[in-house]
Protein backbone atom coordinates (compact mmCIF):
# COMPACT_ATOMS: atom_id res chain seq x y z
CA UNK A 1 0.00 0.00 0.00
CA UNK A 2 1.78 3.11 -1.42
CA UNK A 3 1.97 6.29 1.82
CA UNK A 4 2.30 9.47 0.47
CA UNK A 5 4.09 10.03 4.33
CA UNK A 6 6.80 7.89 3.17
CA UNK A 7 10.17 7.87 2.02
CA UNK A 8 10.16 6.98 -1.95
CA UNK A 9 13.20 7.68 -4.66
CA UNK A 10 12.24 9.77 -7.21
CA UNK A 11 13.65 8.02 -10.19
CA UNK A 12 12.23 9.86 -12.57
CA UNK A 13 14.18 12.96 -11.43
CA UNK A 14 17.40 11.09 -10.61
CA UNK A 15 21.07 12.35 -11.40
CA UNK A 16 21.97 8.96 -10.21
CA UNK A 17 20.02 6.72 -8.19
CA UNK A 18 17.32 9.21 -7.04
CA UNK A 19 18.17 9.72 -3.36
CA UNK A 20 18.65 13.63 -3.20
CA UNK A 21 15.82 13.58 -5.79
CA UNK A 22 13.83 11.71 -3.73
CA UNK A 23 14.85 13.87 -0.53
CA UNK A 24 13.67 17.19 -2.71
CA UNK A 25 10.38 15.47 -3.50
CA UNK A 26 10.11 14.78 0.44
CA UNK A 27 10.71 18.02 1.76
CA UNK A 28 10.25 20.39 -0.94
CA UNK A 29 13.51 21.53 -1.25
CA UNK A 30 15.03 22.25 -4.95
CA UNK A 31 16.41 19.30 -5.95
CA UNK A 32 19.68 21.20 -6.76
CA UNK A 33 20.44 22.39 -3.01
CA UNK A 34 19.91 18.98 -1.77
CA UNK A 35 22.32 17.58 -4.39
CA UNK A 36 25.02 20.73 -3.91
CA UNK A 37 24.58 20.02 0.22
CA UNK A 38 25.53 16.28 -0.58
CA UNK A 39 28.39 16.79 -2.33
CA UNK A 40 29.95 19.76 -0.27
CA UNK A 41 29.05 17.35 2.50
CA UNK A 42 31.28 14.71 0.96
CA UNK A 43 33.75 17.19 0.43
CA UNK A 44 34.72 18.51 4.04
CA UNK A 45 35.29 15.13 5.21
CA UNK A 46 32.52 13.07 5.07
CA UNK A 47 33.92 11.39 2.36
CA UNK A 48 33.21 7.61 2.86
CA UNK A 49 29.76 8.18 5.30
CA UNK A 50 27.83 10.43 2.74
CA UNK A 51 28.08 7.39 0.06
CA UNK A 52 27.61 4.83 2.31
CA UNK A 53 24.76 6.64 3.57
CA UNK A 54 23.54 7.13 0.08
CA UNK A 55 23.95 3.76 -0.94
CA UNK A 56 22.13 2.43 1.78
CA UNK A 57 19.13 5.11 1.43
CA UNK A 58 19.11 3.57 -2.55
CA UNK A 59 19.10 0.09 -1.11
CA UNK A 60 16.54 0.15 1.41
CA UNK A 61 13.75 2.43 -0.08
CA UNK A 62 11.27 2.06 -2.18
CA UNK A 63 10.95 3.20 -6.07
CA UNK A 64 8.01 5.86 -6.14
CA UNK A 65 4.89 4.69 -6.74
CA UNK A 66 3.10 4.82 -10.05
CA UNK A 67 0.23 6.73 -8.86
CA UNK A 68 2.26 9.34 -6.92
CA UNK A 69 4.13 10.49 -9.96
CA UNK A 70 1.10 12.35 -11.87
CA UNK A 71 0.38 14.34 -8.94
CA UNK A 72 -0.68 17.81 -9.47
CA UNK A 73 1.41 20.90 -7.91
CA UNK A 74 -0.53 21.87 -5.60
CA UNK A 75 -1.03 17.70 -4.18
CA UNK A 76 2.24 17.69 -3.72
CA UNK A 77 2.80 20.94 -1.67
CA UNK A 78 0.04 19.48 0.32
CA UNK A 79 1.43 16.51 0.94
CA UNK A 80 5.03 18.11 1.81
CA UNK A 81 3.54 20.29 4.49
CA UNK A 82 1.56 17.35 5.77
CA UNK A 83 5.02 15.40 6.07
CA UNK A 84 6.51 18.32 7.75
CA UNK A 85 3.64 19.54 10.36
CA UNK A 86 0.93 17.39 10.33
CA UNK A 87 -1.08 18.80 12.83
CA UNK A 88 -0.71 22.60 10.40
CA UNK A 89 -1.93 20.65 7.16
CA UNK A 90 -5.40 19.31 9.34
CA UNK A 91 -5.89 23.22 10.71
CA UNK A 92 -5.23 24.29 7.34
CA UNK A 93 -8.17 21.57 5.83
CA UNK A 94 -10.47 22.47 8.67
CA UNK A 95 -9.77 26.23 7.57
CA UNK A 96 -10.96 25.53 4.15
CA UNK A 97 -13.93 23.70 5.44
CA UNK A 98 -15.14 26.99 7.47
CA UNK A 99 -14.48 29.17 4.59
CA UNK A 100 -16.75 26.81 2.58
CA UNK A 101 -19.50 26.67 5.19
CA UNK A 102 -18.94 30.72 5.52
CA UNK A 103 -19.15 31.39 1.27
CA UNK A 104 -22.17 28.66 1.55
CA UNK A 105 -24.57 30.76 3.81
CA UNK A 106 -23.49 33.89 2.42
CA UNK A 107 -25.20 32.71 -0.58
CA UNK A 108 -28.19 30.83 1.68
CA UNK A 109 -28.83 34.02 3.27
CA UNK A 110 -28.67 35.54 0.11
CA UNK A 111 -31.26 33.38 -1.86
CA UNK A 112 -33.34 32.67 1.52
CA UNK A 113 -34.27 36.83 1.77
CA UNK A 114 -34.53 37.66 -1.62
CA UNK A 115 -36.95 34.75 -2.21
CA UNK A 116 -39.01 35.14 0.57
CA UNK A 117 -39.39 39.11 0.11
CA UNK A 118 -40.29 38.41 -3.35
CA UNK A 119 -42.52 36.19 -2.26
CA UNK A 120 -43.51 38.43 0.15
CA UNK A 121 -44.17 41.07 -2.66
CA UNK A 122 -46.05 39.06 -5.00
CA UNK A 123 -48.51 38.15 -1.95
CA UNK A 124 -49.17 41.74 -1.57
CA UNK A 125 -50.00 42.25 -5.28
CA UNK A 126 -52.55 39.85 -5.27
CA UNK B 1 45.02 -2.33 32.25
CA UNK B 2 44.46 1.13 30.70
CA UNK B 3 45.35 -0.28 27.28
CA UNK B 4 42.60 -2.72 27.16
CA UNK B 5 39.64 -0.67 29.24
CA UNK B 6 40.19 2.01 27.29
CA UNK B 7 39.42 1.20 23.25
CA UNK B 8 36.81 -0.88 24.82
CA UNK B 9 34.86 1.85 26.37
CA UNK B 10 35.26 3.67 23.19
CA UNK B 11 34.03 0.53 21.00
CA UNK B 12 31.01 -0.08 23.18
CA UNK B 13 29.96 3.62 22.69
CA UNK B 14 30.27 3.80 19.34
CA UNK B 15 28.54 0.46 18.48
CA UNK B 16 26.11 0.68 21.41
CA UNK B 17 25.39 4.11 22.60
CA UNK B 18 25.41 5.76 19.41
CA UNK B 19 22.87 3.55 17.87
CA UNK B 20 20.99 3.43 20.98
CA UNK B 21 20.96 6.93 21.07
CA UNK B 22 19.66 7.20 17.72
CA UNK B 23 17.32 4.35 17.88
CA UNK B 24 15.63 6.16 20.59
CA UNK B 25 15.08 9.36 18.91
CA UNK B 26 14.06 7.96 15.86
CA UNK B 27 11.19 5.82 17.35
CA UNK B 28 10.49 9.01 19.88
CA UNK B 29 9.90 10.97 16.93
CA UNK B 30 7.58 8.46 14.89
CA UNK B 31 5.29 8.49 18.01
CA UNK B 32 5.41 11.90 17.89
CA UNK B 33 4.51 12.41 14.47
CA UNK B 34 2.20 9.94 14.67
CA UNK B 35 0.01 9.94 11.46
CA UNK B 36 -1.59 6.63 10.91
CA UNK B 37 -2.42 4.90 7.89
CA UNK B 38 -6.50 5.93 8.12
CA UNK B 39 -5.79 9.44 9.31
CA UNK B 40 -4.06 9.80 6.17
CA UNK B 41 -6.50 8.45 4.07
CA UNK B 42 -8.98 10.62 6.10
CA UNK B 43 -6.68 13.61 5.29
CA UNK B 44 -6.66 12.63 1.61
CA UNK B 45 -10.58 11.99 1.60
CA UNK B 46 -11.02 15.66 3.03
CA UNK B 47 -8.28 17.26 1.55
CA UNK B 48 -9.66 16.36 -2.41
CA UNK B 49 -13.77 17.13 -0.79
CA UNK B 50 -12.53 20.65 0.27
CA UNK B 51 -10.87 21.43 -2.83
CA UNK B 52 -14.11 19.82 -4.80
CA UNK B 53 -16.68 21.80 -2.57
CA UNK B 54 -14.38 24.78 -3.46
CA UNK B 55 -14.40 24.42 -6.99
CA UNK B 56 -18.33 24.01 -7.14
CA UNK B 57 -18.81 26.94 -4.82
CA UNK B 58 -17.17 29.21 -7.00
CA UNK B 59 -18.42 28.17 -10.21
CA UNK B 60 -21.85 28.73 -8.37
CA UNK B 61 -20.91 31.70 -7.00
CA UNK B 62 -19.72 33.25 -10.64
CA UNK B 63 -23.62 32.37 -11.86
CA UNK B 64 -25.50 33.77 -8.78
CA UNK B 65 -22.61 36.72 -9.32
CA UNK B 66 -23.40 36.77 -13.13
CA UNK B 67 -27.40 36.53 -12.27
CA UNK B 68 -27.19 39.29 -9.70
CA UNK B 69 -24.14 41.58 -10.68
CA UNK B 70 -24.78 43.74 -7.37
CA UNK B 71 -24.40 40.31 -5.75
CA UNK B 72 -20.57 40.00 -4.12
CA UNK B 73 -19.08 37.43 -2.67
CA UNK B 74 -17.14 37.49 0.25
CA UNK B 75 -18.92 39.87 2.46
CA UNK B 76 -21.51 38.43 4.57
CA UNK B 77 -23.43 41.72 5.67
CA UNK B 78 -23.76 43.55 1.88
CA UNK B 79 -25.86 40.99 0.40
CA UNK B 80 -28.88 41.29 2.70
CA UNK B 81 -28.18 45.57 2.36
CA UNK B 82 -28.21 44.60 -1.45
CA UNK B 83 -30.93 43.35 -1.42
CA UNK B 84 -33.57 45.58 0.05
CA UNK B 85 -32.00 48.05 -2.02
CA UNK B 86 -32.30 45.88 -4.78
CA UNK B 87 -35.99 44.84 -4.24
CA UNK B 88 -37.00 48.07 -3.25
CA UNK B 89 -36.42 49.12 -6.64
CA UNK B 90 -37.77 46.33 -7.96
CA UNK B 91 -41.35 46.45 -6.31
CA UNK B 92 -41.12 49.96 -7.40
CA UNK B 93 -40.71 49.00 -10.97
CA UNK B 94 -43.84 46.64 -11.01
CA UNK B 95 -45.84 48.57 -8.77
CA UNK B 96 -45.24 50.97 -11.67
CA UNK B 97 -45.95 48.52 -14.24
CA UNK B 98 -49.69 47.62 -11.99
Amino acid sequence: MPRHTKFYLDKRNAKWLGVCSGIADYTGLDATIVRVAAVVLTFIGGFPWTLIAYWITAWIANDKPMEFEDMSREDRKFWQGVRAKPGNTVRDVRSRFRDIDRRLSDLEVYYTSHNRRLADEIDSLR
Amino acid sequence: MEDVFLPIAIVSILFIGLPWVIFHYITQWKRARGLSIEDENLLDDLHDLARRLDDRLSTIERIVAADNPNWRPGSSDRPSRDVTRDLGRDTDDWQGRA
